[in-house]
């Protein structure tokens, strides 16, 4: 039998490819509130792939493209700040998250090292993770959790890297060797880790007391294209479809719980979106890089 | 299915050269034609074919003439196959064509590890003809024209080469594959290798240890340096052979041959690379972005062979499945575009991505879509539409119109891969004042 062209799109992950917001059945949904396009002094954003926030509205950009980041604040759906961080140790600047004490840590695209920047814009270290078994690292993704612990996706040893808030290594998750390619880590509040594959759309989960990664879910494949970042927040994954242009909702317990927005160049549309963060009041943070721009979306629960 | 073509080839010519058992001369429990048969007709003794080819006997005297008849054929038992009154199925079969031929012929084992895809998709008279042929296990054509008829350049390719696996010449395909399935390799190979080259070759032999410089092989995957057909280079290594495999100079990658880890490499990842590519590693780490697969474990190796290969620069395999192993996503978006990208079409991704290295986002070999887009489109059709640096996308102020504004280079479900359907559906969306 001949499948429709139009259905095997359909069945294509890349549906959100004409569809500006797909709506779906589950709770979550994304409003687009604000966009960021420039730096302080009107400056544009050149390529961003990297954004975090804190819970009281601090958002640090990954502006890649132009070899920096940039700090905003976010209160009451008003973007504010602007102001440059250029540093000599981070010149490629690819994702971002803060620890609690407020620092932001870097990943560098070129070094492919993590660099911590403190709440004044100093440069304190290129983290290393002390005790961690050899070979050094290649790290491609990080996390960093409430308590400041570090996990470093490193990506040459197929294994999830974990330090303490000294930087001292505690343990080391192991990835599966297999067909698919991870790209990213992340963790909830209870210290589970999760590590997305791309290549095969699928999450895997390892607990605290976990030496190796487990599958959570199937191949998710015929849901979306590309998935290359991972958040977790309250319950949810949320993975950013970086070539299908939307953002796919996981529960903790493998479910697929739908998807959001879709490709375009207008405001609450994405092209090849990048890193999502949350604040303290749901709004999401979405690296929108080839649209050069950050976009805010509202999310209701 | 996963095998290759030129294991499909083998396998096809298996079937025609009549080694498959099942499916040549012995069917399983052949029907008795003076016992109830299929659909439980109790026909009188003698009344079997007979009966039958007093209407059919023009059309079927030259079809018995044919030297290789199907034995129920053979035995007039017309009845194995066709109900002589009613059915729901064409010609009159008892059955569906599929479950009619399975009744004596079991090809396809339930744990197959590779399937044959004409047997599954188009039955078994996609390569044998029901009733009688001219060709050993009632195949339509000659085992090597039939195989060669998919399998193509596969077939001419090995039919070239300067120097030819002796197997594939006197026996055929089906000397290593089986044509229906098989249940111990992938691409139908009748056994897997090394099992199955190690079956003529002899490993323990003195000549064979001298032509492998010593280094314990028996239990390597012949076909890593070996092309199974046939190739244009002595002991049929692949016409494209790593230079140290084609110098054997093996340890320059693995420890000495008579070390206890004879085939383990000296170093891992990048680094053994490092030591004759050092210019080329040192050009990839130079740039701000590495493609991932260089990064882990296999790093080269994760789109590079080691030892040899069909295709330039030792990949893996041509462009879109090496890609595609991993970006598979885009090739299917791709292949179902309505309008095709010639450079993603024919595998050539590094057009537009450098697959090792890149200062750009996608691995893009320029920051400037337009100047990627340039050498191949001379952007005269567009030429009444600003575009460029100075032209600000209206639907977004960080954006200036480029190519990448109206298409998508992986193609979408329109035409001309614009992401909307129509021109209109496109055009407004900057034009709003003309939107209805």
């Amino acid at each position: 039998m001949t499948v429709p062209r139009s259905i095997q799109w359909a069945a294509l992950a890349a549906v959100a490819l004409t569809v500006p917001a797909v709506a779906s059945a589950q709770k979550t949904s994304f409003t687009h509130v604000a966009s960021i396009f420039a730096d302080a002094k009107e400056g544009p954003l050149r390529k961003p792939e990297g954004v975090a926030c804190t819970e009281d509205g601090e958002v640090v950009v990954a502006d890649t493209g132009n070899g920096r980041l940039l700090r905003y604040q976010y209160r009451q759906g008003v973007v504010s700040g602007g102001s440059e961080v250029k540093l000599a140790q981070l010149t490629h600047p690819l994702l971002v998250e803060f620890d609690p004490k407020g620092n932001v840590l870097a990943l560098d695209a070129k070094t492919r090292r993590i660099v911590k920047v403190d709440p004044k814009d100093a440069f304190v270290e290129t983290v290393d993770i002390k005790g961690a078994p050899s070979p050094a690292a290649t790290p491609v993704s990080f996390k960093v959790d409430g308590q400041g612990n570090l996990y470093v996706l490193d990506v040459a040893s197929d294994r999830v890297l974990v330090a303490d808030p000294s930087g001292k290594f505690t343990r080391q998750v192991t990835l599966p060797k297999g067909p698919g390619q991870f790209v990213d880590v992340g963790v909830d509040a209870a210290g589970v880790l999760y590590a997305l594959d791309a290549v095969e759309a699928s999450v895997w989960v390892a607990s605290t007391k976990d030496s190796a990664f487990k599958p959570l879910t199937k191949r998710m494949k015929d849901r979306m294209n590309f998935p290359a970042h991972l958040t977790v927040r309250k319950g949810q994954l949320f993975l950013v479809d970086r070539n299908g242009n939307g953002v796919d909702i996981v529960g903790l317990d493998g479910t697929y719980q739908g998807r959001h927005l879709g490709i375009g160049w207008s405001d609450g549309s994405v092209n090849y979106p990048s890193q999502l963060c949350f604040d303290g009041q749901g709004v999401a943070f979405i690296a929108d890089r080839f649209n050069n721009r950050v976009q805010a979306f509202s999310t209701v629960q | 299915m996963r095998s290759s073509p030129i294991v499909a080839l083998v396998a096809i010519l298996v079937v025609a050269a009549g080694a498959h058992p099942a499916m040549a001369a012995a069917p399983k429990a052949a029907p008795k034609v003076d016992k109830p048969v299929a659909g439980g007709m109790k026909l009188k003794p003698g009344a079997e074919g007979k009966v039958c080819m007093d209407c059919h006997s023009g059309q079927f005297d030259a079809v018995l003439k044919r030297p290789v008849l199907h034995t129920p054929v053979k035995a007039r038992n017309c009845v194995a196959c066709h109900n002589p009154h009613t059915s729901e199925h064409g010609k009159l079969l008892a059955d569906k064509p599929s479950k009619t031929c399975a009744k004596c012929h079991d090809v396809v084992p339930k744990d197959a590890k590779s399937t044959h895809r004409p047997v599954v998709d188009k039955g078994c008279l996609a390569c044998h003809d029901a009733h009688a042929s001219a060709n050993r296990a009632v195949l339509t054509k000659p085992a090597g024209e039939l195989c060669a008829e998919c399998h193509k350049a596969e077939s001419e390719r090995a039919a070239k080469a300067k120097f030819r696996h002796k197997p594939l010449e006197t026996a055929g395909c089906t000397a290593c594959h089986d044509p229906h399935a098989s249940t111990k390799s992938e691409q139908l190979l009748k056994n897997a290798v090394p099992a199955l080259c190690v079956g003529c070759h002899k490993t323990d032999r003195p000549v064979f240890a001298q032509k492998h410089m010593n280094y314990p092989v028996a239990k390597s995957d012949c076909t890593s340096c070996h092309d199974p057909h046939g190739s244009n280079q002595r002991g049929i290594l692949y016409d494209r052979a790593h230079a140290p495999v084609a110098k054997q100079m093996c340890n320059q990658c693995h420890e000495a041959a008579g070390s206890k880890n004879a085939l383990r490499v000296r170093q891992t990842g990048v680094a053994l690379c490092r030591g004759c590519h050092n210019d080329k590693v040192n050009q990839i780490m130079d740039k701000a972005r590495v493609h991932q697969p260089i990064l882990e474990e296999g790093a080269c190796l994760n789109c590079h062979t080691p030892h040899g290969s069909r295709k330039s620069g030792l990949l893996r395999g041509d462009a879109v499945s090496a890609c595609g192993k991993c970006h598979a996503d885009t090739i299917k978006r791709q292949q179902l575009s309505v309008t095709k990208h010639d450079p993603v079409r024919d595998g050539s991704c590094a057009t537009c991505h450098d697959p090792h290295s890149s200062n750009s986002a996608l691995m893009f070999v320029d920051n400037d879509t337009t100047k990627m887009c340039g050498p191949c489109h001379s952007g005269g059709n567009h030429s009444a539409h600003p575009m460029g640096d100075k032209i600000v996308d209206p639907r977004n102020r960080n954006l200036r119109l480029q190519c990448l504004s109206c298409h998508r280079a992986h193609g979408t479900e329109f035409k001309h891969m614009m992401p909307y359907a129509t021109g209109p559906d496109l055009c407004t969306k900057c034009h709003t004042k003309y939107s209805r």
